[in-house]
């Protein structure tokens, strides 16, 4: 177990690129004494380009005497349609709709684009979008991991996520609020949600485990998280050792894990006092109807134990902890209070007892709903934190009080050793990771890769920077813009770097075959969420909704087989089948499969960079998935109802829905091909295009054959890529 | 000329990958096959990138089978039979043999308790090669004059991830290619409709770092390793929606790669060609995975063979399936079996836990080499068992007595493909710390595997980043006592 924990730590020790040594430059060279990344940025003066007039605002002046020394031009501007299409995705996670790109194309005032870019980010999907990216940080998911994975509640924490990015909280609070919300004085019921940051744990359900062997081990995750996603450090490596690499000692890592070690994890309950208190008053009416059924019927409890007995392994693990508890103890020597609260699960689960369960059920009918989410809370007293040898938490060594590494910027003499003192230590301005590390997460957004291709690992073992003055004056900026992501964003894509056109230019293969001069945009495989959400709004099934409990879209049958216990999937209904990726279920355990295969991550540990893999499991998915073919059927509608009337209007229409842009002429001939082949067999075949619904009152083989037309447009390259 | 003769000329289905190289002249898959290929060997004239490659000298073994034990097996109580370990069991380590080694989790405590550790383990000699093997692999005892054993491998990390990765790549680095992304890019994949590179996953969980395992790391992501689901539907997706016909189902996948090459033209991105792979191989899976899958056409004998029951995922079951792919013409045949950690930690016990992984591997890793050899396909089928490393001749004092992690000799064998039957390759020192003669290294064995495929693994090469990378970086030396 331990050797796993550390292996696990290690991988992100190991995460190193590829030495870019003709492009890296080489500021800071090796025999300075301490690691450029541990000193804090200063604000470097913007460089003077030859080309002044493409440079439209100071990230240009960085990239582009970058490229002017190396004697080459960036690339033009990518044209209008692309561009909108590339903000919309970026921004919003959706593609635009055709009414909004008539209306834009419209717009000739020279800040047209400036202004398309407030909108978006004053629109809730922009929320959506970049909250998915912090939640990939957070290891945000709605089940408990390991071998049970049961469902959890803690979708509060990601509508916060979602609603503190919308409302563009400064980034140094949003950090505070996840890692000390409850200690802030006079915290709000706001500030508790924030806190399932670090819920986002696994835990282990399994029975005859030690728990506190796995209170640890998520400790030990949290400081790994902490470290990864606030520092760009690989602290987990000195869990067990000191750092091989880092200045980190062991003992400084148990003394950051001292932090986090005095926390107890409740989950509360997210309602008004009044419903809180009417829902426990509801409780405890059915609690004295239950404790009242054994005086009347005696004999209800010898058939309860027989009950007990009969339940298989998989049922009774699907007990509330609570009964498991009870049912550990056979029923002689069991407490009072566990056997009714065994009796409890008996008479609301066994259907002997109907009568009791209508009774129930009418004393429940007026209680509010309430949900729980799961939050830290700190500990009055104190626990005492001790090195482990070797990370085993059996062998405790010397006791460690909480403090930070000697290497980075003080502890604030005025801050508390807790976990508030240490947020607040992490959104210093003196701290010298912090705002580069972010900086660089958003730069990788947008172009693939950070100005650190290592955006995990600002330490000695990762890769210098391609832009170093260009990563220093984004970080002091951020600060400077006291700490406004959106501000950021803005500043990105307004920029002439970030609108060159992504197209591949031969002669640059060799001098720079990766892009990290940026002389051309990258393009981009849309994230799993992402690819979902552009088949919905494509075809107009999307719901828009925002939040809310996690939803249930068709998943092929057989995938929650896998995982040890056998979960429900109740196919959601209504406008709920529809909704963003985001929303949708994830189990640990076994996650929706078209998130899986489009490299969605695992959220059993702290992602800081999605992989983009591009393989014939992704093909099979978009053609033969059940929820993607019912995308293409409401798209195929959705074309012959609003396209017009002509095969070439449609197609335009296809294509503005999933691509934005209008087809060449080439494309609309092979696509009138295809309508045409498709229309003769149909025709031809008349038992099996019977077989065909058609979408309300259209003729079906037209029907049939234009949903092979949305089938390949679904289907496109392009349509799955921000260009 | 019209669209349709011309997009026809551009990209009928079978000669698609050859004309568009030479209609895109410079761009993408030129790129793709040519520019950035300084692939030694030359293409052999087609540019489908898994067409195979010319070969350096002739090929002994043309497809890989590989059985990786995930977490170390311990090669003291499997395969390395240490009398004089146990006779010193209890005893504290001669010093010399610790100076300069580095153990995972080494500190100054666990220096401090460690002492010898005899295996509890009976072994016995088998078949005319008469090699040691223990008690916990029946099976595999009777097929030791089919394998060649190398008892003396070794490696630079000790920790599972960071190892697995070098056992992989030849590095403890990410973003290298795998070795089976390596050997696709070489001799490319006999299937056309299976991905060259698949991958078998079973045991309790899987790998620790999962798909980097398996990644192209810098080769194009067209070889990368294809993951396959356990359990009795590997791969989703495969049935064509209800409502389309396989001619519109086959229309419709043409019209897709017509546009995408049209896509790539305008763009450049190799990765759409990339994609374009993809969809061909997605559609011709289609109809060759279900296949593939179903093994009900398998006779009683052969399933009794690998011990296989019933529905349920197992290393059994993916063994057989690693012969139906290798059949069906596909390369690299990667299965990822856990958890052989043996620490003496709940769940990772040399007792219980040991007995449990081995009987989920001995009889079908046994199964697979009998019936390659039955079919015919072993002379061609290079069989590889072997973890990340090997454990400690210490004991390491957790709940149980278990082993340590240990790099400097654990044992992997080989069969078929050119490999030497019977052979008994390498001795350790009469503690099993390292190798007293015939010391072979991941390097090593990276070269000598690519020298069976019929390549010279200083010339198999890729450039990147101004460099030439290959799967064994700047070293690695032939093991010619494992050759046939």
């Amino acid at each position: 177990m331990i050797a796993f924990r550390f292996v696990h730590h290690l991988v992100h020790c190991l995460w190193l690129a590829i030495a870019i040594p003709a492009i890296a430059e080489q500021r800071w060279d090796q025999s300075k004494t301490k690691h450029w990344a541990f000193i804090a940025p200063d604000r470097p003066s913007l460089p003077v380009v030859k080309n002044s007039a493409w440079a439209r605002n100071p990230i240009d002046r960085f990239v582009l005497a970058r490229l002017e020394k190396e004697r080459i031009d960036p690339s033009a501007e990518a044209d209008r349609l692309t561009l909108f299409r590339r903000l919309y995705l970026d921004l919003t996670g959706l593609p635009p709709e055709a009414a909004e790109l008539d209306a834009l194309l419209q717009e000739t005032g020279s800040d047209a684009y400036e202004k398309l870019v407030d909108r978006l980010l004053d629109s809730p999907h922009y929320g959506e979008r970049w909250g998915r990216w912090w939640l990939d940080v957070a290891r945000y998911a709605d089940s408990n991991g390991y071998s049970i994975d049961a469902p959890r509640s803690i979708w509060r924490y990601r509508d916060w996520v979602v609603d503190a990015i919308n409302r563009d909280l400064p980034f140094d609070q949003f950090a505070v609020s996840q890692l000390a919300g409850d200690l802030l004085p006079g915290a709000t019921l706001e500030q508790m949600i924030a806190t399932g940051f670090h819920r986002n744990t696994q835990i282990n359900q399994e029975g005859g485990i030690d728990k506190e062997q796995f209170r640890i081990d998520s400790i030990f995750d949290r400081v790994a998280t902490t470290g990864a996603a606030f520092l760009g450090l690989t602290i987990g490596c000195a869990q067990c050792h000191d750092h091989k690499f880092d200045p980190i000692t062991q003992k400084e890592y148990y003394q950051l894990f001292a932090f986090f070690n005095n926390a107890d994890e409740p989950d509360i309950p997210v309602a008004t006092p009044a419903d809180v208190a009417k829902a426990e008053r509801i409780d405890a009416e059915v609690n004295g109807y239950v404790r009242k059924l054994p005086d009347a019927d005696p004999a209800l409890w010898e058939r309860m134990v027989a009950w007990e007995q009969s339940l298989t392994p998989a049922q009774r693990q699907a007990q509330s902890e609570q009964v498991r508890t009870a049912f550990d103890v056979p029923f002689p020597n069991r407490t009072i209070e566990n056997r009714f609260i065994a009796l409890a699960a008996y008479v609301e689960q066994a259907p002997a007892n109907k009568s009791h369960q209508t009774a129930i059920a009418r004393i429940r009918r007026p209680k509010p709903k309430i949900d729980t989410t799961m939050v830290m809370r700190e500990r009055p007293d104190g626990r005492e934190t001790h090195l482990f040898i070797k990370g085993d938490f059996t062998r405790k060594a010397e006791k460690v009080p909480p403090g930070i590494p000697a290497v980075l910027h003080p502890f604030p003499s005025h801050e508390s050793p807790n976990r508030l003192g240490l947020a607040r230590w992490l959104v210093s301005p003196e701290n010298p990771l912090l705002a580069r590390v972010t900086v660089n997460r958003l730069w990788q957004q947008y172009f693939g890769k950070g100005l650190v291709e290592t955006e995990n690992d600002f330490g000695t073992q990762g890769t210098a920077p391609s832009h170093p003055d260009l990563l220093d004056w984004l970080a002091t900026e951020f600060i400077a813009q006291s700490w406004s992501l959106k501000e950021m964003h803005r500043l990105i894509v307004t920029s002439a770097t970030y609108r060159q056109s992504s197209r591949v230019r031969p002669e640059l293969n060799t001098i720079d075959p990766n892009n990290r001069l940026l002389a051309r945009q990258n393009r981009l495989r849309l994230d799993a969420e992402v690819v979902r959400d552009v088949g919905l709004a494509a075809s107009g099934l999307l719901s828009r909704k925002l939040g809310g409990p996690p939803v249930f879209p068709p998943q092929p049958e057989g995938v929650l087989s896998l995982g040890q216990v056998k979960r429900d999937w109740k196919i959601s209904t209504g406008e709920d089948r529809y909704r963003r990726g985001l929303y949708t279920f994830f189990f640990r355990a076994t996650p929706h499969p078209a998130m899986a295969v489009f490299d969605a991550p695992d959220s059993f540990s702290t992602c800081t960079r999605r992989i983009r893999s591009n393989t014939p499991l992704q093909a099979l998915t978009l053609l033969n998935d059940a929820a993607f073919y019912e995308f293409a059927r409401a798209l195929a509608a959705r074309i012959l109802r609003e396209g017009g009337n002509s095969d070439l209007a449609r197609l335009e229409h296809a294509f503005r829905l999933c691509v934005a842009r209008a087809p060449t002429a080439k494309e609309s001939q092979r696509l009138a091909e295809l309508l045409q082949a498709e229309a003769n067999e149909l025709r031809q075949k008349t038992e099996e295009t019977k077989s065909i619904k058609p979408s309300g009152d259209l003729d079906s083989v037209q029907f049939a054959a234009w949903t092979s037309v949305a089938r390949v447009m679904l289907n496109l390259d392009e349509t799955i890529t921000r260009e | 000329m019209n669209s349709q003769s011309l997009f026809q000329q551009y990209v009928t289905r079978r000669h698609f990958f050859s004309r568009c190289a030479m209609g895109l002249g410079g761009i993408a898959l030129a790129s793709l096959m040519g520019g950035r290929h300084a692939l030694g060997a030359k293409a052999s004239g087609s540019a489908n990138p898994f067409s195979p490659k010319q070969s350096h000298h002739p090929a002994r073994a043309k497809n890989i089978i590989y059985l990786f034990m995930a977490g170390g097996p311990s090669q003291l109580e499997l395969w390395d039979y240490k009398p004089k370990l146990v006779d010193l069991n209890g005893q504290p380590i001669p010093d010399s043999y610790l100076k300069g080694k580095r153990f995972a989790f080494m500190d100054t405590s666990f220096k401090n308790r460690s002492t010898l550790l005899g295996t509890r383990r009976k072994f016995a000699q088998h078949g005319q090669s008469g090699a040691w093997v223990s008690e916990l692999f029946p099976h595999m005892a009777t097929i030791v004059d089919d394998v060649a054993l190398l008892k003396t491998c070794t490696t630079n990390l000790f920790n599972h991830a960071p190892a697995k990765l070098f056992m992989n790549t030849g590095s403890g680095l990410f973003g290298r290619p795998s070795i089976g992304s390596w050997v696709t890019y070489g001799i490319g994949s006999e299937s056309q409709d299976l991905p060259g590179f698949v991958v078998l996953q079973s045991g309790p969980r899987g790998p620790r770092g999962g798909a980097v395992n398996w990644a192209s790391g810098f080769l194009p992501t067209t070889y990368q390793g294809v993951p396959l689901r356990s359990g009795s539907e590997p791969i989703l997706n495969l049935r064509t929606p209800p409502e389309v016909s396989s001619s519109r189902q086959q229309r419709t996948i043409d019209a897709v790669r017509d546009l995408n090459m049209a896509r790539l033209v305008e763009t450049g991105d190799a990765e759409i060609s990339t994609r374009i792979a993809a969809y061909e191989m997605a559609y011709r899976m289609q109809s060759s995975a279900p296949e593939l899958i179903d093994i009900s056409g398998e006779s009683k004998t052969t399933l009794s063979l690998y011990g296989i029951e019933g529905d349920q995922p197992s290393f059994a079951r993916n063994c057989l399936l690693a012969r139906r792919l290798v059949e069906r013409g596909v390369r690299f045949v990667q299965l990822y079996h856990t958890n052989w950690d043996s620490h003496g930690g709940p769940g990772e016990t040399l007792e219980t836990d040991l007995e449990k992984v081995c009987r989920d591997v001995d009889q079908s890793s046994a199964a697979l080499v009998k019936d390659l050899k039955a079919r015919g396909l072993l002379d061609d089928t290079l069989v590889i068992w072997g973890g990340e490393f090997g454990r400690t001749p210490m004991g390491e004092v957790r709940e149980k007595t278990g082993r340590n992690h240990h790099i400097d000799a654990f044992t992997m064998w080989f069969a078929g493909g050119g490999t030497k039957s019977g052979a008994i390759i390498g001795e350790t020192d009469e503690l099993g710390f390292g190798a007293a003669e015939y010391r072979a290294h991941v390097h090593d064995i990276h070269a000598t595997i690519l020298h069976l495929l019929g390549f010279d693994h200083t010339k198999l090469t890729f450039r990147f980043q101004g460099r030439d990378f290959r799967l064994t970086d700047v070293e690695g030396d032939l093991l010619t006592r494992l050759l046939a």
